[in-house]
């Protein structure tokens, strides 16, 4: 009995031993940021003393401050245009490839690529693009004749043209989406053949259907990931013209920036509220059934 | 009924958008790679075009300007020690995840993968009174840290998953022959996962090469920037001079590049491991 129970102590030190560096890292990484976030919120603390506790005077301030709605309803924009946009877009895709068509191998592989560069990159040659005298207008006039247009710096098109380069992304959600087409039984569309279904009718009625559980996942994957945008704004265009483009994660480093810290918690907040609901909105919605998990990947 | 005018309507509306994902994939890398080689005053003149003579003193430029080799050794410093790091700790606890029965083991489990949705760029002002208290603001090791802990939830599921897929009567067999705790580990399932470890581990490593905001938030001086840093901070020194600049951007996605052409069917196998269930 007293065997067991030493080799029963041994065999758990041996199992925390084990997890406790990812805990460890977990906690000061993931748990206590949160925790620190959520309190700063109600302090005026400015980086340096005592934090002092002033209630919701920073979500009143912030709620009415019309910079961070601007930004708020610009992470709406991201959020709906990846999800109702970029994944539909995706499937689309996922659609055609599943039917493995010439080149389909290279086609998946070249379309994850631009996944691997670096945003400060990608960000540097979107600028360029964009510029005025760059190729996107370059190729405007030459094919249409149309006027040399400044994308990034008028605000009625800065918004538009920071959302148009992330169809480059595509890849990523294609790819899950195509895993999840490949495992639908062959066994559907052979019985649809036969009963005279064509292409399109096939799409509607068994692979969408069957896409469904994955669908909903990378929608919310894609609309959480619009609520948290920042990279690829900042570094095209700082959030301007104009606060035209800034998202509620450059709201919160422009405060940081300005030593403005329980401010930027307020924000930091506000934008995992944003996000937690997006994903408990979608699943309301759409009942889905997949764990956790699934968004892991 | 194969080539009926709609199934030619639609293969040609497919191979429309088909071709033009691919452009759009490529050709913003292709216009770089061509711009790097090109003079300033032929970027000036026509932004398309060839260079009338490949300009590899652009590359020599680069080099010899911005700090770049420093920067450079840097983010490898970086890239590699973050990978070994998560790769160690994360393949210890999820052989305790994957192989361990014990009451809340999918708690934890489902904590640290639920990870992924948390928005990490929330967490700028913790993750820099945090570092800087610790002395740490403007080192490596800051940055390493951050990387190691940010890409937790992504290497556990990865590995975890990996792990469970192993039989169990591989184990088994280990113990009648008397293996231990640690030998189980060391000598079975550490061994048999390489090729799950290997997948976490080259996300792991894209993410390093590639962040932007965290370094940003943390380091001040080329002794402890990484190279994203340099190409967005450093252009300034650039400002008449965007061809080299164009040089320096191409050095750095040179690594991802070639470590996609490698690991690529890692990637994307890493990517369908939820997915293939779903």
């Amino acid at each position: 009995m007293q065997a067991v129970g030493i080799r029963n102590r041994w065999i758990w030190s041996a199992r925390i031993l084990f997890l406790l560096p990812v805990a460890l890292l977990f906690f000061f990484f993931f748990i206590y940021p949160f925790f620190f976030t959520v309190f700063t919120s109600f302090t005026s603390w400015r980086g340096i003393g005592a934090m002092k506790f002033n209630g919701i005077k920073n979500y009143t301030k912030l709620i009415t401050d019309p910079t961070f709605q601007k930004a708020l309803r610009n992470n709406i924009v991201w959020a709906l245009s990846q999800g109702l946009i970029q994944v539909p877009l995706a499937c689309l895709v996922a659609m055609i490839l599943v039917r493995k068509p010439f080149g389909w191998r290279g086609l998946r592989t070249i379309y994850y690529l631009p996944n691997v560069i670096s945003t400060v990159a990608l960000a540097m040659v979107w600028v360029a693009i964009y510029n005025v005298d760059g190729p996107l207008n370059a190729i405007l006039s030459g094919l249409f004749g149309m006027e040399k247009h400044n994308w990034l710096g008028n605000p009625d098109t800065a918004l538009f043209a920071v959302i148009f380069q992330t169809v480059i992304y595509i890849g990523y959600f294609m790819i899950v989406l195509l895993a999840s087409a490949m495992n639908i039984p062959r066994s559907l569309y052979e019985a649809a053949e036969i009963d005279g279904a064509s292409t399109l009718v096939q799409e509607i009625n068994i692979t969408l259907p069957m896409l469904r559980g994955t669908l909903i996942t990378t929608m919310t994957l894609a609309m959480a990931y619009g609520m948290r945008h920042f990279e690829a704004t900042f570094l095209m265009t700082g959030g301007g013209p104009a606060y035209a483009t800034t998202t509620m994660g450059i709201d919160l480093y422009l405060k940081m920036d300005a030593l403005r810290y329980s401010e930027a918690s307020t924000s930091g907040v506000f934008l995992i509220i944003m996000g937690t609901l997006v994903i408990t909105l979608l699943r309301k919605l759409f009942g889905s059934s997949d764990p956790m998990s699934e968004m892991a990947q | 009924m194969k080539h009926s005018p709609t199934s030619i309507i639609g293969n040609t509306l497919k191979w429309i958008l088909l071709i033009s994902l691919l452009a759009l994939a490529l050709l913003p890398l292709l216009w770089l790679l061509v711009s790097s080689l090109r003079t300033n005053l032929e970027l000036q003149t026509d932004p398309f075009g060839w260079p009338q003579k490949f300009q590899w003193v652009n590359y020599a430029n680069a080099l010899a300007m911005a700090s770049l080799p420093r920067l450079l050794l840097n983010s490898v410093f970086v890239a590699v020690v973050t990978v070994v790091l998560n790769s160690l700790v994360t393949s210890m606890g999820s052989f305790i995840l994957a192989r361990e029965h014990f009451k809340g083991r999918d708690v934890i489990y489902t904590i640290l993968t639920a990870g992924v949705l948390v928005p990490v760029i929330s967490f700028m002002v913790p993750y820099f009174s945090m570092i800087t208290r610790s002395g740490l603001y403007n080192t490596l090791l800051a940055l390493i840290l951050v990387y190691t802990a940010v890409n937790i939830p992504v290497s556990i599921f990865l590995v975890t998953a990996f792990m469970k897929s192993i039989p169990k009567e591989l184990e088994e067999a280990a113990i009648m022959d008397g293996c231990g705790f640690f030998k189980r580990f060391s000598m079975i399932i550490l061994p048999l996962s390489r090729s799950g470890i290997v997948t976490a581990a080259t996300f792991c490593f894209i993410y390093s090469w590639n962040e932007f905001v965290m370094a940003m938030l943390l380091t001040s001086s080329v002794e402890s920037r990484t190279i994203q840093l340099g190409i967005k901070f450093f252009s300034s020194q650039f400002i008449t001079d965007y061809s080299s600049m164009y040089a320096a951007v191409i050095i750095t996605i040179i690594p991802s590049i070639l470590g996609y052409v490698f690991l690529h069917d890692k990637i994307i196998g890493g990517l369908t491991t939820g997915g293939v269930k779903g």
